[in-house]
Protein backbone atom coordinates (compact mmCIF):
# COMPACT_ATOMS: atom_id res chain seq x y z
CA UNK A 1 0.00 0.00 0.00
CA UNK A 2 1.34 3.01 -0.93
CA UNK A 3 1.37 6.71 0.49
CA UNK A 4 1.07 5.40 4.23
CA UNK A 5 3.89 8.01 5.25
CA UNK A 6 4.74 8.34 8.72
CA UNK A 7 1.46 9.55 9.94
CA UNK A 8 0.18 6.70 12.47
CA UNK A 9 -0.96 5.99 15.65
CA UNK A 10 0.80 5.95 18.77
CA UNK A 11 1.03 1.78 20.07
CA UNK A 12 -0.30 3.89 23.42
CA UNK A 13 -3.61 4.98 21.65
CA UNK A 14 -3.90 1.77 19.71
CA UNK A 15 -3.61 -0.05 23.17
CA UNK A 16 -6.02 2.25 25.40
CA UNK A 17 -8.32 2.27 22.24
CA UNK A 18 -8.48 -1.72 22.06
CA UNK A 19 -8.32 -2.12 25.74
CA UNK A 20 -11.37 0.18 25.87
CA UNK A 21 -13.87 -2.03 23.76
CA UNK A 22 -12.60 -5.19 26.15
CA UNK A 23 -15.96 -6.73 27.63
CA UNK A 24 -13.51 -8.30 30.17
CA UNK A 25 -10.81 -5.84 32.59
CA UNK A 26 -8.38 -8.82 32.93
CA UNK A 27 -8.10 -9.16 29.28
CA UNK A 28 -4.42 -7.71 28.43
CA UNK A 29 -2.64 -7.13 24.84
CA UNK A 30 0.99 -8.45 23.83
CA UNK A 31 3.83 -5.57 23.27
CA UNK A 32 3.92 -7.50 19.80
CA UNK A 33 0.07 -7.70 19.26
CA UNK A 34 -0.36 -3.83 19.82
CA UNK A 35 2.61 -3.22 17.09
CA UNK A 36 0.58 -5.72 14.31
CA UNK A 37 -3.10 -3.95 15.36
CA UNK A 38 -0.94 -0.61 14.42
CA UNK A 39 0.01 -2.16 10.99
CA UNK A 40 -3.92 -3.35 10.62
CA UNK A 41 -5.31 -0.21 11.70
CA UNK A 42 -3.14 1.46 9.16
CA UNK A 43 -4.13 -0.31 6.57
CA UNK A 44 -7.76 -0.28 7.46
CA UNK A 45 -7.46 3.74 7.00
CA UNK A 46 -5.08 3.62 4.09
CA UNK A 47 -7.48 1.65 2.18
CA UNK A 48 -11.04 3.71 3.52
CA UNK A 49 -8.97 6.99 2.30
CA UNK A 50 -7.56 5.32 -1.22
CA UNK A 51 -10.91 3.87 -2.62
CA UNK A 52 -12.61 7.29 -1.39
CA UNK A 53 -9.83 9.15 -3.70
CA UNK A 54 -10.40 6.82 -6.27
CA UNK A 55 -14.53 6.85 -6.16
CA UNK A 56 -14.08 10.61 -5.79
CA UNK A 57 -11.43 10.55 -9.53
CA UNK A 58 -14.04 8.34 -11.27
CA UNK A 59 -16.40 10.83 -10.93
CA UNK A 60 -14.40 13.68 -11.67
CA UNK A 61 -14.72 15.66 -8.57
CA UNK A 62 -11.84 17.65 -7.27
CA UNK A 63 -13.13 17.01 -3.77
CA UNK A 64 -13.66 13.81 -1.94
CA UNK A 65 -16.99 14.15 -0.50
CA UNK A 66 -18.30 11.93 2.21
CA UNK A 67 -21.05 9.88 -0.43
CA UNK A 68 -18.37 8.84 -1.91
CA UNK A 69 -17.39 7.22 1.13
CA UNK A 70 -20.31 5.72 1.70
CA UNK A 71 -20.17 4.04 -2.16
CA UNK A 72 -17.24 2.01 -1.04
CA UNK A 73 -17.76 1.40 2.23
CA UNK A 74 -19.43 -1.78 2.38
CA UNK A 75 -16.75 -3.87 0.25
CA UNK A 76 -14.37 -2.50 2.61
CA UNK A 77 -16.21 -3.70 5.77
CA UNK A 78 -16.59 -6.91 4.28
CA UNK A 79 -12.89 -7.01 2.93
CA UNK A 80 -11.89 -6.22 6.51
CA UNK A 81 -14.13 -8.73 8.77
CA UNK A 82 -16.41 -10.83 6.50
CA UNK A 83 -17.86 -11.28 10.06
CA UNK A 84 -19.05 -8.05 10.64
CA UNK A 85 -22.68 -8.51 10.24
CA UNK A 86 -25.21 -6.16 11.35
CA UNK A 87 -28.48 -7.60 12.82
CA UNK A 88 -30.88 -5.16 12.69
CA UNK B 1 -17.16 10.10 38.76
CA UNK B 2 -15.77 6.70 36.64
CA UNK B 3 -18.43 6.97 33.96
CA UNK B 4 -17.61 10.67 33.24
CA UNK B 5 -13.65 9.71 33.02
CA UNK B 6 -14.75 7.06 30.86
CA UNK B 7 -16.81 9.47 28.33
CA UNK B 8 -13.64 11.80 28.39
CA UNK B 9 -11.22 8.85 27.61
CA UNK B 10 -13.03 7.60 24.64
CA UNK B 11 -13.75 11.32 23.60
CA UNK B 12 -9.90 11.29 24.04
CA UNK B 13 -9.58 8.41 21.75
CA UNK B 14 -11.95 9.51 19.34
CA UNK B 15 -9.64 12.95 18.91
CA UNK B 16 -7.24 10.94 18.36
CA UNK B 17 -8.22 8.75 15.78
CA UNK B 18 -9.80 11.44 13.85
CA UNK B 19 -6.38 13.58 13.96
CA UNK B 20 -4.62 11.13 12.65
CA UNK B 21 -6.90 9.79 9.91
CA UNK B 22 -7.17 13.52 8.71
CA UNK B 23 -3.16 13.25 8.37
CA UNK B 24 -3.94 10.01 6.24
CA UNK B 25 -6.14 11.41 4.13
CA UNK B 26 -4.11 14.75 3.82
CA UNK B 27 -1.40 12.91 2.63
CA UNK B 28 -3.12 10.78 0.00
CA UNK B 29 -5.39 13.37 -1.07
CA UNK B 30 -2.10 15.73 -1.91
CA UNK B 31 -0.31 12.67 -3.91
CA UNK B 32 -3.80 12.61 -6.22
CA UNK B 33 -4.77 16.84 -6.18
CA UNK B 34 -8.06 15.98 -4.23
CA UNK B 35 -8.85 17.33 -0.79
CA UNK B 36 -11.13 15.11 1.64
CA UNK B 37 -14.08 17.26 2.92
CA UNK B 38 -14.44 17.28 6.91
CA UNK B 39 -17.30 15.30 6.59
CA UNK B 40 -15.75 12.58 4.85
CA UNK B 41 -13.05 12.42 6.90
CA UNK B 42 -15.17 12.32 10.43
CA UNK B 43 -16.95 9.56 8.57
CA UNK B 44 -13.39 7.62 7.74
CA UNK B 45 -12.94 8.49 11.48
CA UNK B 46 -16.19 7.09 13.06
CA UNK B 47 -15.75 3.92 11.23
CA UNK B 48 -12.10 3.18 12.36
CA UNK B 49 -13.25 3.35 15.80
CA UNK B 50 -16.17 1.51 15.38
CA UNK B 51 -13.62 -1.14 13.27
CA UNK B 52 -11.29 -1.11 16.34
CA UNK B 53 -14.57 -2.01 18.29
CA UNK B 54 -14.84 -5.54 16.14
CA UNK B 55 -11.87 -5.73 16.09
CA UNK B 56 -10.71 -5.91 19.95
CA UNK B 57 -14.14 -7.88 20.33
CA UNK B 58 -12.80 -10.55 17.97
CA UNK B 59 -9.57 -10.55 20.06
CA UNK B 60 -10.74 -11.10 23.19
CA UNK B 61 -12.84 -13.94 21.74
CA UNK B 62 -9.68 -15.62 19.98
CA UNK B 63 -7.45 -15.10 23.21
CA UNK B 64 -10.15 -16.71 25.20
CA UNK B 65 -10.70 -19.65 23.19
CA UNK B 66 -6.94 -20.41 23.40
CA UNK B 67 -7.39 -19.70 27.39
CA UNK B 68 -5.14 -16.80 27.81
CA UNK B 69 -6.08 -13.47 29.08
CA UNK B 70 -3.16 -11.53 26.77
CA UNK B 71 -3.93 -11.46 23.21
CA UNK B 72 -1.35 -12.89 21.33
CA UNK B 73 0.58 -12.22 18.00
CA UNK B 74 -1.37 -15.69 16.70
CA UNK B 75 -4.85 -13.85 18.04
CA UNK B 76 -4.15 -10.97 15.30
CA UNK B 77 -2.98 -13.34 12.73
CA UNK B 78 -6.90 -14.67 13.37
CA UNK B 79 -8.32 -11.35 13.09
CA UNK B 80 -6.56 -10.81 9.78
CA UNK B 81 -7.42 -14.05 7.88
CA UNK B 82 -9.79 -13.24 6.12
CA UNK B 83 -8.06 -11.03 3.45
CA UNK B 84 -5.08 -12.86 1.79
CA UNK B 85 -3.06 -9.66 1.15
CA UNK B 86 -3.77 -8.24 4.47
CA UNK B 87 -3.26 -11.77 6.24
CA UNK B 88 0.21 -12.16 4.39
CA UNK B 89 1.11 -8.44 5.02
CA UNK B 90 0.89 -9.44 8.97
CA UNK B 91 2.65 -12.10 9.02
CA UNK B 92 5.40 -10.87 7.56
CA UNK B 93 5.42 -8.22 10.06
CA UNK B 94 5.55 -10.32 12.76
CA UNK B 95 8.17 -12.35 11.31
CA UNK B 96 10.43 -9.36 11.88
CA UNK B 97 9.22 -8.61 15.23
CA UNK B 98 10.16 -12.07 15.61
CA UNK B 99 13.40 -11.76 14.29
CA UNK B 100 14.38 -8.82 16.16
CA UNK B 101 13.70 -10.32 19.02
CA UNK B 102 15.78 -13.00 18.36
CA UNK B 103 18.72 -10.27 17.53
CA UNK B 104 18.02 -8.33 20.83
CA UNK B 105 18.21 -11.76 22.59
CA UNK B 106 21.52 -12.97 21.20
CA UNK B 107 23.07 -9.50 22.12
CA UNK B 108 21.90 -9.83 25.32
CA UNK B 109 23.14 -13.86 25.11
CA UNK B 110 26.60 -13.16 24.54
CA UNK B 111 27.02 -9.76 26.77
CA UNK B 112 25.90 -12.06 29.64
CA UNK B 113 28.30 -14.90 28.05
CA UNK B 114 31.31 -12.19 27.98
CA UNK B 115 30.68 -11.21 31.63
CA UNK B 116 31.01 -14.48 32.68
CA UNK B 117 34.30 -15.02 30.98
CA UNK B 118 35.58 -11.92 33.14
CA UNK B 119 34.64 -13.06 36.03
CA UNK B 120 36.27 -16.36 35.39
CA UNK B 121 39.41 -14.18 34.29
Amino acid sequence: IKGSGQASLKYETVSKLLSSFFKEDKTKLSADAVVLMTEMLKVFVTEAAVRSQKQAESEDCNQVEIEHFEKILPQLVCDSVGSALLLF
Amino acid sequence: MTEDADETQVRRLKAAVHYTVGRFCQKIGEEHRREFSRQAVAAIAETTFRQCDIFAKDLEAFARHGKRTKVSVEDVKLTARRSAALSNYIQNRSEELALQHNDLKKTTGKKRRNTEEDTRE
